[in-house]
C-alpha cells in the first residue's frame, strides 16, 4: 500500500494520469462529433431514399394505376432490409406492405412521422420493437402510401462507434497506466539505488559510489556528477585524516618535549637553571604555536579561503617588499638576493598568503644554502608574466632537490632525510602549494642547474 | 594606566591582571559582554582589551556600540580567530589593534602601552626627538648631534615608528605589521637583521646607545 502511495506521488504517474484524462476528454469530443455527423448523414440518406421511393411509386401510380402500385409495393415489401411499406385504401384497409399496425394519425394525415412499432418481419430478429421514420401521403389514385425506414440501422451505427470508442479508451487507459507505472517504478528504482548509496555513505562508508549504467541517461549523468562530488569529499576527508594523523604526530612530539622541559624546570632547584629551563619551554611552545598556525593556514587555504580576502594585488610590489625584507638577511648569511621583478604585475589574490608563500620559499633557500669556496650563494626572486600566467619564482644555486623527491617535498611534514636535523615544521612548501591551489594555479619545483627553482604558476585572470 | 579587560577565561584574566599590575597598570575586569559594555561606557579607561567571543554579548558588537556613542577609547581585540579576514573585520568594527590567541604577554603589554599613546597629542607631531637624535617627518631628515644620517626609506619608517613610541617596547610583529604592513610569520630573525642595520647607522660611534633590545620582548628607543 505504501508502495502504491509512493508510486502515485511520483511525477511520472501523475503526469500520465493527467495525460490520460486529457486524452479521454478529447476522444469523447472527437467521437461525439463523428457520431453526430455520421448520424446526420445517414438520416439524410434515409430521407432521400424514402423520397426517391415515394416519387417512384407516385409515378407508377399515375402511369400504371392501382394494380401497378400494389404490385410494386408488394415487391418492395418482400425485400429484406430496413424498408417499411404500407398501401391501403381510404377506408383504412391494408392492400400491401410489411407493417400492419401504425399509430392512427399516420394513416389519417400526410407528412413525416417517427414512432415505435412492432416488427413482424424476419429482419428484426429477436428485437421486435422497432423505431421507424416514415412518410405518409395519399396517391392520385386515392390510395394511402406509407414509405419508411427502420432507424435501427442508424442506431446500430452509433452503437458500433460508441463501442469502438469504449474499446479504444480502455486500451489506451490500460497501456498509458502500465507505461506510467513501469516508468515510475524504474525512476523509483534508480532513485532508490541513489538513496541506498547515500544512506551507506552517511553511515560512514565514504568509498560507496552510485552505480552508473551504460545507458548514459539523465540518471547516469546525475550519478556521475554525484560520484565526482563524492570523490572530492572523500579526497578532502582523506586529506583531513592525514592532517589529523600528522598533526597528532607533529604536535605530540613537541608537546611531549614541552612537558618534559616543564617537569625538569619544576625539579630544578637552582633558580638560574630553572629560569633557563622555563625559557626553553617558552621557545618550545612558540614553535608549537607556529606549527599550529601553519597547519591552520594550509587548511584554510585548501578549504578555499573566503573570497573576501581576495583583492587586486600588485604582486610585483609584494615580491619587492619581501625581497627587500630578506635582502639583509641573505647578506648576513653570506648570500646575495637578486630581484628580477617585472613591475606592475597585478592579480586577484590574497596578499598575505602570497607574501607568506614568498617568505617560505626564500627562507627555504636560506636554510639549505651550503657555503662553498667556488660558489657564492645567490637567491633570485622573480615575478613575470608569460602568456596569461603569472609566474612567481624563487631560485637558488644550492644543493638542489633530487628529481625523485621533488613531488614529495610539497607534501605535509615531508622533510628530506638530510634536512631532518634542520629546524622547521616541514610545512613551508605545503603551504606554498596550498596557496598556489587556492589561486587556481600550481606549485612546482624545477631544476635551476644548479639549485632549486621554485615556481608558483598562477593564471592571471 | 587604567585598563578594562573584558575576557571570559577567568584563569587567563587573573594572570593578565596580575602581570599588568606588575607593569604598573590598574586593571578592571569584566567576564561577560554585557557587564563589560556597561563598565566601558560608564567609566573612563585608557585602553580596552576585549575578547572577541564573549558570553551574553559579542566583543565586536561592544566595540561597535562604543564607537557609535562617540567613545574613542583605544581598543585591542583579542581573538582565537587569527586570519587576515578576521583581523580586517575586527578593525572595521572599530578596534585599533588585533591580537590573535595564543599570544605572548609581552606582546599584549607592548601593544596596550602603544595603543594608550594614541589618544595623546604626539600622534600629530611633525618631528620626534630622542636625546640628541631628531627625525623630521616632513623634510624626512634624521640628525644626531647635528650630523645628518642617511637612511633608506624603509629604515626611515622603522625609526619613525620607534621614535613615535619612544620609551615603549615595540615587538617584532608590531614592527612587521606597522612598518612593512604584513601579518605573516617569518621564521628567521628578519626584523633583527634590519634593526642591527639601523643600529649601525644610529648608534655607531656614539657612547650612549639609543636603540635597545629588550630581551624576550622586542626593541625600544630611549635616552
Amino acid at each position: 500500500m505504501n508502495r502504491v502511495a509512493q508510486l502515485w506521488r511520483t511525477t511520472t504517474v501523475r503526469l500520465t494520469a493527467i495525460f490520460i484524462a486529457l486524452f479521454v476528454v478529447f476522444s469523447i469530443l472527437l467521437l461525439t462529433f463523428i457520431a453526430y455527423q455520421s448520424s446526420i448523414q445517414i438520416q439524410q440518406q434515409q430521407t432521400a431514399a424514402i423520397d426517391r421511393e415515394v416519387e417512384m411509386l407516385k409515378r407508377i401510380d399515375q402511369r400504371q394505376g392501382v394494380r401497378g402500385t400494389v404490385f410494386a409495393v408488394a415487391r418492395l415489401s418482400g425485400q429484406p432490409g430496413p424498408g417499411i411499406y404500407y398501401l391501403g385504401d381510404s377506408s383504412g384497409l391494408q392492400i400491401a406492405g410489411n407493417v400492419t399496425s401504425f399509430p392512427a394519425n399516420v394513416l389519417q394525415d400526410s407528412g413525416v412521422f417517427s414512432f415505435n412499432y412492432d416488427r413482424d418481419s424476419a429482419y428484426a430478429g429477436d428485437n421486435t420493437r422497432g423505431y421507424a421514420v416514415v412518410r405518409s401521403l395519399v396517391l392520385d389514385s386515392g390510395l394511402r402510401l406509407v414509405v419508411g425506414r427502420d432507424v435501427l440501422e442508424r442506431r446500430g451505427f452509433t452503437a458500433i462507434v460508441f463501442q469502438g470508442f469504449l474499446l479504444a479508451v480502455a486500451g489506451i487507459l490500460a497501456f498509458a497506466l502500465l507505461a506510467g507505472v513501469v516508468t515510475a517504478r524504474r525512476v523509483l528504482k534508480r532513485i532508490d539505488t541513489i538513496n541506498a548509496t547515500s544512506a551507506k555513505i552517511m553511515s560512514g562508508n565514504l568509498s560507496e559510489r552510485i552505480p552508473v549504467t551504460k545507458r548514459n541517461d539523465e540518471f547516469d549523468i546525475l550519478a556521475t556528477s554525484l560520484n565526482a562530488m563524492l570523490d572530492r569529499i572523500e579526497g578532502l576527508m582523506q586529506g583531513l585524516k592525514e592532517v589529523t594523523d600528522n598533526v597528532a604526530h607533529d604536535l605530540k612530539t613537541p608537546l611531549t618535549r614541552l612537558r618534559t622541559k616543564a617537569e625538569a624546570a619544576l625539579r630544578e632547584t637552582d633558580t638560574a637553571l630553572q629560569r633557563e629551563a622555563l625559557e626553553t619551554t617558552l621557545t618550545e611552545s612558540d614553535r608549537l604555536i607556529r606549527t599550529f598556525n601553519a597547519l591552520l593556514m594550509i587548511a584554510r587555504a585548501e578549504a578555499g579561503a573566503p573570497s573576501g580576502a581576495f583583492a587586486d594585488v600588485d604582486v610585483s610590489a609584494v615580491a619587492a617588499d619581501v625581497a627587500e625584507l630578506y635582502e639583509p638577511v641573505a647578506e648576513e648569511a653570506g648570500m646575495a638576493l637578486e630581484s628580477r621583478i617585472t613591475p606592475g604585475v597585478h592579480l586577484r589574490a590574497n596578499r598575505e598568503l602570497i607574501g607568506q608563500a614568498l617568505v617560505n620559499l626564500i627562507e627555504n633557500a636560506l636554510k639549505y644554502y651550503e657555503p662553498a669556496e667556488d660558489n657564492t650563494g645567490l637567491i633570485t626572486v622573480a615575478v613575470r608574466e608569460d602568456g596569461g600566467r603569472v609566474l612567481i619564482e624563487v631560485g637558488d644555486n644550492g644543493p638542489g632537490i633530487p628529481l625523485e623527491d621533488r613531488a614529495r617535498v610539497v607534501e605535509r611534514f615531508v622533510r628530506l632525510e638530510k634536512s631532518r636535523t634542520e629546524p622547521g615544521s616541514g610545512l613551508g612548501l605545503s603551504l606554498v602549494a596550498a596557496v598556489a591551489r587556492l589561486h587556481k594555479g600550481e606549485f612546482r619545483i624545477a631544476d635551476n642547474a644548479p639549485g632549486v627553482l621554485a615556481v608558483i604558476d598562477l593564471p592571471s585572470a | 594606566m587604567k585598563i578594562l579587560l573584558i575576557e571570559d577565561d577567568r584563569e587567563a584574566a587573573s594572570y593578565m591582571i596580575q602581570a599588568l599590575d606588575e607593569a604598573g597598570h590598574v586593571t578592571h575586569h569584566a567576564s561577560d559582554g554585557e557587564t563589560g559594555y556597561a563598565m566601558a561606557s560608564s567609566m573612563d579607561y585608557d585602553v580596552l582589551v576585549v575578547d572577541r567571543m564573549l558570553p551574553r554579548r559579542d566583543g565586536l558588537s561592544i566595540v561597535e556600540s562604543l564607537r557609535a556613542e562617540g567613545n574613542k577609547t583605544p581598543v585591542l581585540i583579542l581573538s582565537a580567530l587569527g586570519e587576515v579576514d578576521d583581523r580586517v573585520t575586527g578593525l572595521r568594527a572599530g578596534g585599533d589593534d588585533y591580537l590573535a590567541k595564543p599570544y605572548a604577554f609581552t606582546e599584549l603589554l607592548a601593544r596596550v602601552e602603544v595603543l594608550a599613546r594614541r589618544s595623546s597629542p604626539s600622534e600629530a607631531a611633525t618631528s620626534y626627538e630622542v636625546g640628541e637624535l631628531s627625525l623630521d617627518r616632513l623634510s624626512r631628515k634624521v640628525e644626531r648631534e647635528g650630523e645628518a644620517i642617511l637612511l633608506q626609506p624603509r629604515e626611515f619608517r622603522l625609526l619613525e615608528y620607534l621614535m613615535k613610541n619612544a620609551g615603549k617596547v615595540v615587538t617584532r610583529t608590531m614592527l612587521l605589521e606597522n612598518v612593512w604592513d604584513y601579518h605573516f610569520d617569518p621564521q628567521t630573525n628578519v626584523i633583527d637583521v634590519h634593526m642591527s642595520r639601523l643600529r649601525g647607522k644610529i648608534d655607531k660611534g656614539h657612547a650612549n646607545p639609543l636603540l635597545h633590545t629588550i630581551r624576550g620582548a622586542g626593541y625600544m628607543i630611549r635616552e
